[in-house]
């Protein structure tokens, strides 16, 4: 083996194959991005410069549906719950999905039993969790609000989901309950993947099981970290059943989100043109962060 | 040193302790779940009882109607669904996921980068789109089309995870397996694959999860032939108030195949020797 | 309004469509044998597919479509979805010209917008064909002002009347009936507690029955708190539509004037959304949360003692087992401002079945609407879902709804429909409605006066048209 290494050290994989190997392997894959994701948004992108009520194709309209979508403050404002869903969701999700990932590895009985246990807050349809939750916490008949919450006086006079203060907290707190198992068992399956030798060779450094968490796992595990992270992100962004159940985007505007506006601008209001301008602002603010994340990633954690 | 029936003991207390953790986690995570679940056989009049009603005669009323409705046609056309655009994804993104993470390739990070790039958009706004494209060419109301609508996020999915998982598989088995003369196919059969098991099972097992759940896509681009759980689900909302028992039965019903798709996956994704053991 | 300007010529096609009965029954014995079979007969094999929306009185209805394809040959696929999803997938095949549905189950305001979109087709013809129209279909007999308000625009009519929601009083006769508690409210209000007919009694019962946990509720000591009324609330839902048609117009308010301009500011409406507002202190903490979801759940609870609600709610929660209070409730119509019960007003939202412009087969679908609307289809549908709500007049006689142990619900929704209109044709109906509940809602929170929501409301209705009805 160590001589293998030595010998391919300086003439890596790709200088043994044809240089047309890595794109056939990679080909069928980006036809079908073309075909069934590319095509599509670029339809969304053409629409976003023509009048489209009703879903009808109408006249070509300039970046007349981007000035109204940018002149509304109620885009902006929805922007801004989102940044904020996220910045407090997606952290939780991870350091949580982390801890339970790392508590999985941990010798315990019965945990082939466990970890499908755990991980069903997140096979679970979103429609339910929201129906779920709203058994929990409801106003005046909800399980936790009846025997828990309002007997304690926990929130005062108005129940959690009809707070414009407490809505957008909760909705991030089942987001969190939803997803933290997703975070958890691909960490858990990136643990488990990892080598073990190292692990061997610090036991024998006697290197302490926080030493190693900190030299050995975290870097290792980096490049999923990342971008299991960054996915869950996104996806956070886009959260819309369980609000639609929970506050319909109330009290006031206090939790509507993106996806709840792009549900009105399309279901309700059918203007399909501002819609589609709504997709491409927020597609290209995340293409952009994309971007300068994964330029990050790569650079100070090797992550790509 | 301590001798080795100290450590085993050691060993055995710790492991004791570990399990009590993890399980009052899934109590505490599991509680509304275990919630949900006394609802499949409670009786309406006191399901929302104030005060809470603890014990209560338990009845089947609930599953008629979900069976009446073809809930378990649903329950099928999911899981059907679910399997089919994972093995897709699978078979498609693997190798994929493997040349992005083994070769140099011109443009490598933008064509990464490109593939992320499908699944910023956010899914209301593009529903539209795919459903005229749909409507044109014939695609709505079926396997194919919803198939193909959900590559989109789980094919981009699949490959930036399982790339990660790339990564760390070691060059030298498959540039040995190479200069011992094995064709590329054979090296990708026999070496990588095998290493990757873990991670394709485990980011497979996630997709499936995206598929099953997904709701928008399966509603507008679905109908009457292809209806899935997430669609069929709402009907249980009506304006004459939601069928909380039948809500919970279907719920919970739903959970089981993927718990044991779960259970029975997990073995790949645990490599029997824990880390605790390792570092311990 | 639009909806004044139709009503005579609904009457000559009415004339029309009787004249060519009677004309057709004179001429000899064929058409005596009007019948779905022999109407039908062109049509056999033809698949039409119907979009509707599902509650158990759909589900019921979805059992006797059958007996159609029986009568007829022409095959049914009935579908029935959530509230939502046959807004959003009916107007979607609707407005694409898809044409998968041939027939789709349109809400009273989502007519405004479809037919500023083009997209329905009118029924004038067909009716007028004596080949489809049943001549003894006996039009004047469907429910009014519901149907003229709802089915008909600009001259044309565009379905029959299908579906009846319509808003009541509901409350717990259990607690009005208690002896300590109609001595209490008499001490206190100085008049007999009784279900309220007026705004006035509905306020002074809902301040008198919200007490603290601790407190005695008629005779027994409360072990959590318990509340006067309950209202939807939620962003969303109907909750401006029950401030709109039951407080606004009952008061002699409205939205729009008869042109469509915006009013939303003027002193009867400011007046009346402060009695709506008033309320929400008799409500539970959640109102802010609770859509049709909860209104039920918490009305079955019993942990509230008059509701505003749907009427077909009622039907989810009042029978056996579906509640512990079930059989002890009583119904009214929606109360009325006092002295002013010439101009009540009762939120409802009478729907149409409508034909889609795309559909291929105009000819069966019109069959099978008609055939949906005949009384005897009615009786059992009423019949089968022992009650319902009814679209025909002659069905408020039947045993079900006359006899049954909710024939004061009955009688409460009776009164209800004789007030509740369609809404007016709105192209932006849904602009308005999304920043109006928002609006509505943040009165009811107390973060906006009345006065200043009705402001806020009136420039955000300006923003969006202005005039507001459909020419």
């Amino acid at each position: 083996m160590a001589a293998i290494d030595t010998d391919l050290a300086v003439s890596p994989a790709s200088a043994t194959e044809p240089r047309w190997y890595p794109y056939a392997l990679i080909a069928p894959a980006m036809i079908t991005f073309v075909l069934v994701a590319l095509v599509p948004f670029l339809f969304a992108v053409f629409i976003s410069f023509h009048q489209m009520k009703y879903g009808r194709l109408g006249d070509f309209a300039g970046f007349e549906n981007y000035g109204a979508l940018l002149s509304d403050s109620r885009f902006w404002n929805s922007m801004a719950i989102a940044a904020l869903f996220v910045a407090i969701a997606v952290p939780l999700e991870f350091m949580l999905g982390l801890a339970g990932a790392l508590m999985l590895c941990r010798p315990i009985w019965g945990r082939s039993a466990l970890v499908p246990l755990l991980f069903i807050p997140t096979t679970m349809a979103p429609i339910v969790v929201g129906l779920l939750w709203k058994i929990m916490l409801a106003g005046s008949w909800g399980l936790l609000s009846t025997n828990v919450i309002e007997p304690l006086g926990l929130v005062g006079e108005i129940s959690i989901f009809a707070s414009p203060d407490l809505a957008l907290y909760a909705l991030i707190f089942v987001d969190v309950w939803q997803w933290t198992p997703f975070m958890m068992l691909a960490f858990f399956a990136g643990l488990q993947a990892l080598p073990v030798n190292p692990y061997r060779a610090a036991a024998v450094d006697g290197a302490t099981p926080v030493q190693a968490f900190f030299r050995l796992t975290l870097p290792m595990m980096a490049p999923l970290l990342v971008v299991i992270g960054l996915l869950r992100l996104i996806d956070a962004f886009k959260v819309f059943d369980s609000i639609f159940i929970l506050t319909g985007g109330g009290p006031g505007t206090s939790t509507e989100m993106p996806s709840v506006l792009a549900y009105k601008m399309t279901f309700e209001f059918w203007n399909i043109g501002e819609a589609s301008a709504l997709a491409v602002v927020v597609w290209l603010l995340f293409f952009a962060f994309c971007n300068v994340f994964y330029q990050l990633a790569k650079k100070k954690l090797n992550a790509f | 040193m301590s001798t080795g029936t100290e450590r085993r003991q050691r060993a055995a207390r710790q492991k004791v302790a570990w399990t009590l953790l993890a399980v009052a986690v899934a109590l505490l995570v599991l509680f509304p779940v275990l919630w949900m679940a006394s609802m499949m056989v409670k009786p309406s009049d006191v399901m929302f009882a104030r005060p809470t009603v603890w014990l209560f005669t338990p009845t089947l009323e609930h599953f008629d109607y979900v069976i009446e409705q073809g809930f378990h046609l649903s329950l099928l056309t999911s899981l059907a669904l679910g399997a089919l655009s994972t093995a897709l994804v699978v078979v498609l993104g693997t190798p994929a996921a493997y040349a992005f993470a083994r070769y140099e390739m011109r443009g490598r990070d933008d064509l990464f980068l490109f593939i992320l790039a499908t699944r910023m958009a956010p899914p209301v706004c593009m529903v539209i789109p795919y459903y005229l494209i749909f409507a044109r060419i014939g695609l709505l109301d079926s396997f194919a089309g919803l198939t193909l609508a959900y590559m989109t996020f789980n094919l981009s999915f699949y490959i930036w995870v399982l790339r990660s998982f790339c990564r760390d598989l070691p060059v030298e088995l498959e540039e040995a397996a190479l200069l011992e003369g094995w064709s590329r196919l054979q090296v990708f059969r026999r070496v990588v694959f095998p290493l990757l098991r873990n991670g394709i099972i485990a980011t497979a097992m996630l997709c499936f999860i995206f598929a099953w759940n997904e709701f928008l896509f399966a509603f507008m681009l679905g109908g009457k032939a292809v209806k899935t759980l997430p669609v069929a689900i709402p009907t249980l909302i009506t304006t004459q108030g939601v069928r909380w028992g039948e809500m919970a039965v279907v719920g919970m019903v739903a959970l089981t195949p993927v718990m044991i798709a779960v259970f029975l996956l997990q073995r790949h994704i645990v490599r029997g020797l824990t880390m605790g053991a390792v570092k311990g | 309004m639009n909806r004044n300007g139709f009503t005579p010529r609904c009457r000559l096609l009415a004339g029309a469509a009787l004249a060519t009965g009677l004309l057709a029954g004179l001429a000899g014995p064929a058409s005596a044998a009007w019948s779905y079979a022999e109407a039908a007969k062109p049509y056999k094999g033809t698949t039409i597919h119907v979009l509707d929306e599902i509650t158990p009185l759909q589900e019921t209805l979805a059992k006797l479509v059958p007996t159609f394809t029986e009568e007829t040959g022409i095959k049914v696929e009935y579908e029935l979805l959530n509230h939502f999803e046959v807004i959003n997938k009916g107007q979607a095949d609707m407005l694409s010209g898809r044409g998968y549905y041939d027939a789709i189950m349109l809400h009273g305001f989502q007519l405004g917008p479809m037919l500023d979109a083009g997209v329905l087709r009118p029924i004038d013809d067909l009716k007028a064909n004596a080949a489809l129209a049943d001549p003894d279909f006996d039009e004047a007999d469907l429910i009014e002002p519901a149907y003229k308000t709802t089915a008909f625009s600009g001259g044309k009519q565009y379905g029959f009347l299908n579906w009846n929601y319509n808003q009541i009083y509901w409350a717990r006769g259990d607690l009005f009936g208690d002896p300590g508690e109609q001595a209490a409210f008499k001490a206190k209000y100085g008049y007999a507690l009784a279900p309220a007919t007026t705004f006035k009694q509905l306020r002074d019962i809902a301040e008198f029955f919200t007490r603290p946990a601790g407190a005695t509720l008629a005779g027994k000591t409360l072990d959590s708190p318990f509340y006067g009324i309950v209202l939807e609330g939620i962003k969303g839902g109907s909750t401006f539509l029950s401030m709109w048609g039951n407080f606004i117009k009952s008061y002699g308010g409205d939205i729009v004037d008869a042109d469509g301009h915006p009013t939303f500011d003027t002193p009867t409406n400011v007046e009346a959304i402060a009695a709506w507002a008033e309320l929400w202190k008799f409500a539970p903490p959640g109102t802010a949360e609770y859509s049709l979801i909860d209104v039920p759940t918490v009305m079955g609870n019993g942990i509230a003692a008059q509701a505003i609600a749907w009427s077909d709610f009622v039907l989810g929660i009042d029978r056996p087992g579906a509640s512990p209070y079930a059989g002890k409730f009583l119904y009214g119509a929606m109360p009325y401002k006092e002295g002013m019960e010439a101009k009540r007003s009762v939120e409802g939202e009478p729907s149409a079945i409508v034909i889609s412009q795309a559909s291929k087969n105009p000819e069966a679908t019109f069959l099978f609407l008609q055939w949906l609307v005949e009384k005897q289809q009615q009786t059992k549908l009423l019949e089968a879902g022992q009650g319902g709500v009814p679209i025909r007049e002659s069905s408020w006689s039947l045993p079900v709804m006359q006899d049954g142990p909710l024939a004061g619900m009955f009688k409460a929704m009776k009164s209800s429909l004789e007030v509740t209109t369609g809404k007016p044709k709105m192209p932006k109906f849904y602009e308005l409605y999304d920043a109006l509940t928002g609006i509505s809602q943040e009165i009811g929170l107390g973060k906006l006066s009345p006065a200043e929501g009705a402001a806020k409301a009136q420039k955000a209705m300006l923003g969006i048209c202005d005039p507001c009805l459909l020419k």
